[in-house]
């Protein structure tokens, strides 16, 4: 059978799953309106949209020249760099530095959704906990993230009180929400204490200095990257920043349009862990880790900057807006999607990271309202690129 | 059951090459809103009506037999395809609109041209030349046919010398104003909504109509053809107390029409959302497109009562 029939099957069937039916639309009331209070009391967020996305613009027009550059920042910072161009390169990568039966905590990354980087390591005898609640409970119930910052968002409260004590998180079915997560915290606790590695995405990363920016309210992200002797981020090379200044307004945009304003967190991470206060020598790995490493993931964006229309999806922040704000998202999530993009931007994002064939089959239940390029941050295109998208079906999947 | 999407498109694709249309419409059908009219065939200006308020009857019977297709279990998607790759041919008896609606439609065509004459425009119309938009190739993505058919269209126009024409729903405006000039080099037709004419026009007002109602803004209209205040100045010259739902102007919510070919049951979701929506502001809604009206009316009945722009402001400027 082909691809769109089985797409069109699977979103029907999902229309019919009560659970992810009503878990989308609680979290929909809440996550929707949370934009335009943010934007609304802090309006220089407003102005930062269009500096970045002429930064995006400049990044992408000459991206060799600022992998180079952040690559080279990032080993003055005496961490190590690396560009992977393939899925697989990627993997070896990481399962060279990891190793065997290592303890590793995670926090949530697209980018390692991309790789199912999970199950690869799983492969070696390595024990991984992704740390971020929502992404926790995909890891648990072996679903696929629905939303792009709250991966979790399809599930019910009373849902997530039996996949976590199916995984001996000891919650209860009376317990509030609170109490819920007072419990995750005691169960991830030691694990990130005892980890061997911490493995992060970014959502920055600055070419001038060779920063890694992370954005967080849970406060997995400070215990991930900062407890295990040995971290790890992975990002994908659209996030970099031609400065520090911009990958800061990058990472509060992306978390305002999320949603959550101010957020809690934001690491900036320079490099291992280090200290000058003996006879200002400094020396590397104190508190913090002792090595970091950081990735460069191309994975089919450079080749997709020569595709005219799709090439624009790159100029996302990944703050998921456009997903809470689509009527076929609100009622099916990220099953309208690829692997692991879905909604509007998981379109461009689908035929970036698993080929434009895929995502041609996807692009059908789109109804072009144009909702999307709305309310994203970036103004991207998104009904222009699914237009181009329905059109390359019958051009090139399906001819004649 | 999910629809054999293939079958769809190409029943859809097939009927535009063959007939013109998405689905095949009677002649009659498509012109008798001018009965007692008197309007001139052809002319520089002419109203055009894209055959989308004429079209929606036949439509409404389209996806209610879809629908039932969509619930019935049919034994494996083969036997549905059959059901469909033989649609075709047996699409007369396949659709059977209502007369009844159509009357209605026809009603609503009727008094948009009778305001634009009270407004002083002259026009005329294209009758049996009338020609479908292709819009539906566009949106589905068929390229290739919708630029031949779009040329057809040009042609058309061209062979009764028209310059301008005014059109009276969304998705017309927008494909004959923003995507024929893309698709079609010499392209030099001006093309301006009736509802952008009534107000350049000041039409003057003959009745008083205080009525409370809220509006649904067509996505096409909002978002892609910038026509927002025009609805708005004209209801509100009648006196009428617009409540505006948080998703209005260009933040509309789609009614679920552009899906109600692929999937009769995702339409009817997303436009089961929205008329929730609206009825939490006012159970009286006002729609300006023949698509969102009848995906709200569908799923609407009995939670807000859903009348086409034209019938309020007939109300509000017709004799």
């Amino acid at each position: 059978m082909d691809i769109l029939q089985n797409v069109s099957d699977e979103i029907h069937r999902a229309l019919y799953i009560k659970s992810l039916r009503k878990g989308l639309s609680r979290s929909v009331n809440r996550l929707v309106p949370a934009p335009y209070r943010i934007l609304d009391r802090w309006r220089y967020l407003l102005e930062y949209t269009e500096e970045l996305r002429e930064a995006k613009e400049k990044v992408l027009q000459d991206i060799d020249y600022y992998i180079d550059l952040t690559m080279k920042r990032v080993e003055e910072t005496r961490g190590h760099a690396y560009y992977a161009k393939t899925r697989d390169e990627a993997v070896k990568l990481v399962n060279d530095l990891v190793g065997e039966d290592k303890l590793i905590v995670k926090s949530k990354s697209m980018v390692t959704e991309e790789l199912r980087l999970r199950e690869e390591l799983a492969k070696n005898g390595n024990t991984v906990y992704e740390t971020d609640l929502g992404e926790l409970l995909i890891q648990f119930s072996r679903d696929k993230p629905m939303h792009t910052t709250a991966p979790a968002i399809h599930i019910t409260r009373e849902k997530a009180i039996r996949i976590l004590r199916k995984h001996g998180v000891e919650v209860r079915d009376d317990m509030s929400t609170t109490e819920i997560v007072g419990m995750v915290r005691i169960f991830l606790r030691e694990k990130f204490v005892e980890a061997d590695i911490g493995i992060s995405g970014a959502n920055s990363i600055a070419a001038d200095t060779g920063s890694i920016f992370l954005v967080s309210n849970e406060g997995n992200i400070r215990n991930t990257t900062s407890l295990p002797p040995m971290h790890i981020a992975i990002t994908g090379v659209e996030k970099i920043m031609p400065s520090m200044d911009l990958a800061f307004k990058q990472t509060i945009t992306q978390a305002a349009y999320a949603g959550l304003y101010p957020p809690t967190y934001v690491s900036v991470i320079s490099g291992p862990s280090s200290t000058a206060d003996i006879e200002f020598e400094r020396v590397y790995g104190v508190h913090g880790p002792k090595e970091v490493h950081v990735i460069l993931y191309d994975g089919g964006r450079i080749e997709m900057l020569k595709n005219e229309v799709i090439s624009e999806q790159l100029y996302c922040i990944r703050c998921g807006r456009c997903q809470a704000e689509c009527p076929i998202w609100q009622l099916v999530g990220n099953i309208w999607g690829g692997n692991v993009y879905g909604g509007p931007m998981g379109m461009g994002w689908t035929a970036i990271v698993e080929g434009i064939e895929k995502a041609a089959s996807l692009s059908h239940f789109c109804l072009l309202c144009g909702k999307c390029r709305e309310v994203c941050p970036m103004k991207i295109d998104m009904p222009r690129i699914i237009r181009y998208l329905k059109t390359y079906y019958f051009k090139y999947v399906r001819k004649g | 059951m999910p629809l054999p999407v293939k079958d769809i498109i190409d029943m859809i694709r097939t009927n535009i090459s063959k007939r013109g249309t998405p689905l095949p419409i009677s002649d009659k059908d498509a012109t008798g809103w001018t009965d007692g009219l008197d309007i001139p065939m052809g002319g520089e200006t002419i109203l055009y009506t894209g055959l989308l308020y004429q079209l929606n009857p036949y439509i409404d019977s389209v996806v209610d037999r879809l629908d039932k297709l969509d619930d019935e279990s049919l034994g494996g998607l083969l036997k549905v395809g059959k059901v469909f790759s033989g649609v075709l041919d047996i699409s007369r008896f396949f659709v059977k609109p209502d007369k009844g609606d159509i009357m209605i439609q026809h009603e609503k065509i009727r008094r948009i041209a009778l305001l634009l004459k009270k407004a002083g425009v002259e026009f005329g119309y294209l009758y049996k030349d009338e020609m479908y938009s292709g819009v539906l190739l566009y949106d589905l993505g068929l390229e290739d046919d919708f630029k031949k058919h779009a040329e057809k269209v040009f042609r058309k126009f061209k062979e009764h010398n028209v310059k301008k024409i005014i059109t009276i729903d969304p998705h017309s405006t927008h494909v004959l104003r923003s995507i024929y000039p893309q698709y079609i080099k010499d392209f030099d037709i001006q093309v301006k909504n009736y509802l952008e004419i009534l107000v350049e026009r000041d039409l003057s007002i003959e009745n008083k109509v205080e009525e409370k109602v809220t509006i649904h803004d067509p996505c096409y209209y909002a978002r892609y053809e910038n026509i927002v205040r025009e609805p708005r100045i004209l209801l509100g010259k009648g006196g009428l107390d617009i409540v505006e739902p948080e998703k209005s102007g260009r933040l509309t919510y789609c009614c679920g029409g552009p899906l109600e070919s692929l999937s009769p049951k995702i339409a009817a979701e997303v436009a089961k959302y929205r008329a929730a929506e609206l009825s939490s502001y006012c159970d009286k809604v006002v729609t300006m497109c023949p698509i969102c009206y009848s995906n709200l009316r569908r799923v609407a009945r009995g939670i807000i009562e859903v009348e086409d722009i034209s019938s309020v402001l007939w109300k509000i400027y017709g004799d």
